[in-house]
């Protein structure tokens, strides 16, 4: 379908000519996320500014049936920004406004394009912490995190978005303007919408405000760096320090191949010989830092680390957090196509998963790079392929079938913290049973009658 | 090794988004054609022909300031700005320059005498060049207009080149280094040439025998920012000869330091000038980068607070932050205030301030509530197109603040630069403000 002449003027009078894209270069540079095999045009972009607009848009989208993809930043890696039916995609970034910061009572109220980043600087000039972090913060917007409900690293101690969400504005398909939940941490009161709306990707309603609890900033951390020569000890050396009753604010791994990417373009003196690196951090008060960072190497020594030790100071430290966030990049780079997978397991299964993706490497002969958060049992297996070799490709989409089954056996998630979208939406089938996808459908049908909100994501159609 | 970048580099960006945190375009507009991310995708598709190469598409290769603050954030290390250039070189070879960039790049600025003799011209003209005293305002706005609104600064009068003996010795008494042979730049011969004289005692003072070439045109940064790489060569080639036989080539100018420091990337590979222009960008430094690798000591000036206004061209393409800093630390009665995001863009990158005035704004605008925040006196900066945008903001602002050029500063303020020829110059601004308490 192509969007009349007199829908685009409808959408030019609500959102002005410069909120308003159509030429075929910029409509191109909206047909991508963060991902590398997904791709489709829209036919228009929006910038609306006001939660008014979007209701405006959203009617009238509702009423001549036009597919409407909401859009943040579109870091994304799942496919779940792609407007894969074309139609308007509704960018959120141009609603960009801290609204409050309540030092109060330990809360935030945002509008959804503000980028986390942004966020996260604003409130720490009062001492303030927010803490999920997924490691696109640069670029992603906070309501792209509420709509994938974001993690990051933090999770093992701290969780993940959802548990930060407080309420919300959100605008339904047919135009009505919400407001969800309130700003108080405990709250029953009916279904727990907002917990609805965080994760739904975009599918249900688009939200254009949140109310977020904040954390006082922890008043010291310190970054430990592990080294070992087989990552299955590695797993059972993080499994220990959990099981002695230390909960590390973070606990990442990457593999021997990221370590050494990440040596080629940003040398950082990592141990190349290496199989796997574990960073840990603890944070609190310095007391408890300082002990806690005295046993987590203690405890990896036991567990047969090569190396453990304690960054030695703040630059160094940032040195080995700056190296975690670039093994995505360092993987992307290397490759036609990454497939980014997310599967998540309890914690205590997480050595056992490790296991069984090195062997599908080997059964399928590819490459798969291994980065994750340790801590919380998400695992990141990469498959690198190439789209052109299909022989290789197939091999690839084996393997990842099989990383999916693995995790499922081991009683985890597909997706820890990407979410569904395009990518992993054939694999539903085999993470919810048919009657939870059908549940899933009609809670859709409820908000949006005519389907219009970022169709053809999550489930496959029947 | 190929020194001419390509735009297949665009192919190693992974798309993280991580460049839109630092845009200085897509903080302001949100627009994904504007921000490497979306450029580089746009040049990809381009390059294999999924989508048409048109004039939307080159018009969307226009919004890059080219400040490289993207490359700094960047994992993958995709050198976008270089990409940009070479995308807009491939646009230009194919769809050519339009009239009024021929005649600015290969009428004008690549021919330095013509461009002095129309400008000498120009400068005739009553309140369109300064002589002495303050410029009189409301005939540069009349001026303005042609640049929609930003406040052209006047011509001097005379220029540089007239100013300048052919060599200046050190003053009397402190030990001779050696020789340095200045590049002024378009910016410091004809509109800013009262800074162009302080820079080169600034030399002086250092120790240095300064001298100032004749025939050296442009530096050619613009022209090849916008696509035209023959004519830029051409403009390298002139200046390399020219500048060849010194030791040192020293520049105020942070636009004109990273041109010169980057010639040897202009030519290919097989291409004897690679060489030669390699030869010579590894003997140029920016001003700040000499003094302080000199060890150069500025002059106690009366009590004034200061801040620092990094230019893209210093720090995103030279790495050079501390220096300046280090300089203004050092001098004596002057309080140094950082502003918040100093590194950020002022929004000027050369003609964009003016082709994309509405953006250029709206950057300009977060630079001046910085600065405005610090309280300061002066702002301090080390590029004559930053002078240029920051002083037009902070007059646009109201802000009550005197923009420098850092060689205004470290020359001190209890003598009065020695006269190097009787000009009558006055400068376009007093160099301290009367009103420093």
């Amino acid at each position: 379908m192509s969007l009349s002449s007199s829908t685009l003027g409808k959408l030019r009078k609500i959102v002005g000519s410069k909120g308003l894209l159509t030429t075929q270069v910029d409509l191109a540079t909206y047909s991508f996320d963060g991902t590398s095999n997904w791709q489709a045009l829209p036919e228009a972009v929006v910038f609306p500014t006001t939660a008014e607009q979007v209701s405006q848009i959203l009617r009238l989208a509702t009423e001549q049936g036009i597919p409407v993809t909401p859009r943040g930043a579109g870091s994304n890696v799942s496919g779940g920004s792609v407007p894969v039916l074309g139609g308007i995609v509704l960018c959120t970034t141009r609603m960009n406004k801290i609204i409050e910061i309540d030092t109060a009572n330990f809360t935030v109220t945002t509008e959804v394009g503000v980028v986390l980043n942004d966020l996260n600087r604003e409130i720490a000039r009062h001492n303030l912490f927010f803490p999920p972090d997924p490691q696109s913060f640069l670029a992603a917007t906070i309501g792209g995190c509420v709509s994938e409900n974001a993690g990051g690293p933090y999770a093992v101690k701290y969780g993940v978005f959802k548990h930060y969400i407080l309420g919300m504005t959100a605008v339904l398909p047919t135009g009505a303007i919400l407001t969800l939940g309130g700003s108080t941490v405990k709250n029953v009161t009916g279904y727990d919408l907002p917990q609805l709306l965080c994760g739904s990707e975009g599918t249900l309603a688009v939200i254009t405000q949140v109310t977020l609890h904040l954390l006082p900033l922890p008043p010291a951390r310190q970054t430990v760096l592990a080294v070992f020569n087989e990552m299955v000890t590695a797993g059972k050396a993080v499994h220990r320090v959990l099981s002695e009753g230390i909960v590390p604010a973070k606990i990442e791994l990457m593999d021997n191949w990221v370590i050494r990417r990440i040596e080629e373009v940003t040398p950082l003196g990592l141990p190349l010989e290496a199989e796997t690196i574990i960073l840990f951090e603890l944070d609190g008060v310095p007391e408890a830092v300082d002990r806690e960072t005295e046993e987590v190497i203690n405890l990896c020594q036991e567990e047969g680390a090569m190396e453990a030790r304690a960054a030695y100071d703040a630059k160094e430290a940032e040195n080995f957090w700056a190296a975690r966030r670039a093994g995505f990049s360092a993987i992307f780079g290397n490759a036609p196509i990454a497939f980014a997978e997310d599967v998540a397991v309890p914690p205590s299964r997480l050595p056992e998963l490790i296991g069984k993706v090195q062997k599908i490497a080997q059964k399928y002969d590819v490459t798969i790079v291994t980065l994750g958060h340790a801590g919380d049992g998400n695992l990141h297996p990469c498959v690198l392929t190439d789209e052109k070799n299909t022989e290789h490709y197939g091999r690839a989409e084996k393997a990842i079938h099989d990383i999916f089954s693995a995790a499922l056996e081991l009683g985890g998630a597909i997706s820890g913290e990407h979410g569904i979208g395009l990518g992993k939406k054939k694999f539903l089938k085999k993470a919810m049973s048919p009657e939870a996808i059908n549940l899933l459908r009609g809670i859709k049908k409820v908000f949006d009658p005519k389907g219009i909100l970022n169709p053809g994501k999550i489930w496959e159609e029947a | 090794m190929s020194q001419l970048l390509s735009v297949d580099e665009a192919s190693r960006c992974m798309k993280c988004g991580f460049c839109m945190s630092s845009c200085p375009v897509y903080t302001v507009d949100h627009i994904e054609s504007h921000v490497a991310r979306g450029r580089n995708m746009l040049i990809r598709w381009a390059g294999d022909n999924s989508i048409s190469v048109d004039g939307d598409y080159g018009e969307r290769l226009s919004y890059c300031l080219l400040c490289g603050r993207c490359e700094a954030v960047c994992p993958a290390k995709v050198p976008s700005a270089a990409i940009t250039v070479a995308a807009r070189t491939n646009w230009v070879s194919k769809k050519g320059l339009n009239w009024l960039q021929r005649f600015v790049y290969r009428g004008i600025l690549k021919h330095r005498t013509l461009m002095a003799r129309l400008l000498g011209l120009a400068a005739r003209i009553p309140g369109v060049s300064v002589k002495d005293g303050k410029p009189l305002r409301h005939l540069a706005d009349s001026v303005s207009i042609f640049a929609r609104g930003l406040s052209i600064p006047k011509l001097s009068r005379p220029f540089l080149s007239d100013r300048l003996p052919s060599r200046i010795n050190p003053p009397k008494g402190v030990h001779v280094r050696g020789q340095v042979a200045i590049f002024p730049g378009c910016a410091f011969e004809f509109f800013f040439a009262d800074v162009g004289e302080r820079i080169a005692l600034a030399l002086a003072e250092a120790g240095f025998e300064v001298v100032y070439p004749q025939g050296l045109t442009c530096c050619g940064l613009a022209v090849r920012s916008a696509g035209d790489l023959t004519t830029a060569q051409l403009m390298a080639q002139h200046n390399i000869e020219i500048l060849s036989p010194f030791d040192h080539i020293v520049t105020g100018c942070a636009t004109c330091s990273s041109a010169l420091k980057d010639y040897g990337k202009w030519f290919p590979a097989n291409d004897e000038w690679q060489l030669r222009a390699s030869n010579l960008s590894a003997k140029v430094s920016d001003l700040s980068e000499f003094l302080v690798k000199e060890g150069f000591q500025p002059r106690p000036t009366e009590p004034v607070t200061v801040t620092y206004h990094d230019p893209c061209h210093l720090k995103w393409r030279q790495a050079i932050k501390d220096e300046p800093r280090q300089l203004l630390d050092s001098i004596e009665g002057l309080k140094y205030i950082e502003m918040e995001g100093a590194d950020e863009c002022c929004g000027l990158g050369g003609a964009f301030g003016i082709t994309h005035r509405d953006i250029s704004l709206a950057i300009q605008a977060k630079k001046m509530e910085s600065i405005k925040k610090t309280g300061a006196q002066i702002v301090v900066t080390s590029c004559p197109g930053c002078l240029i945008q920051l002083r037009d903001g902070a007059r646009r602002h109201g802000l009550p603040i005197e923009v420098m050029h850092i060689s205004q500063i470290i020359g001190g303020q209890r003598e009065q630069p020695r006269k190097l020829r009787s000009t009558g110059d006055g400068g376009e601004q007093s160099p301290h403000p009367k009103s420093a308490p």
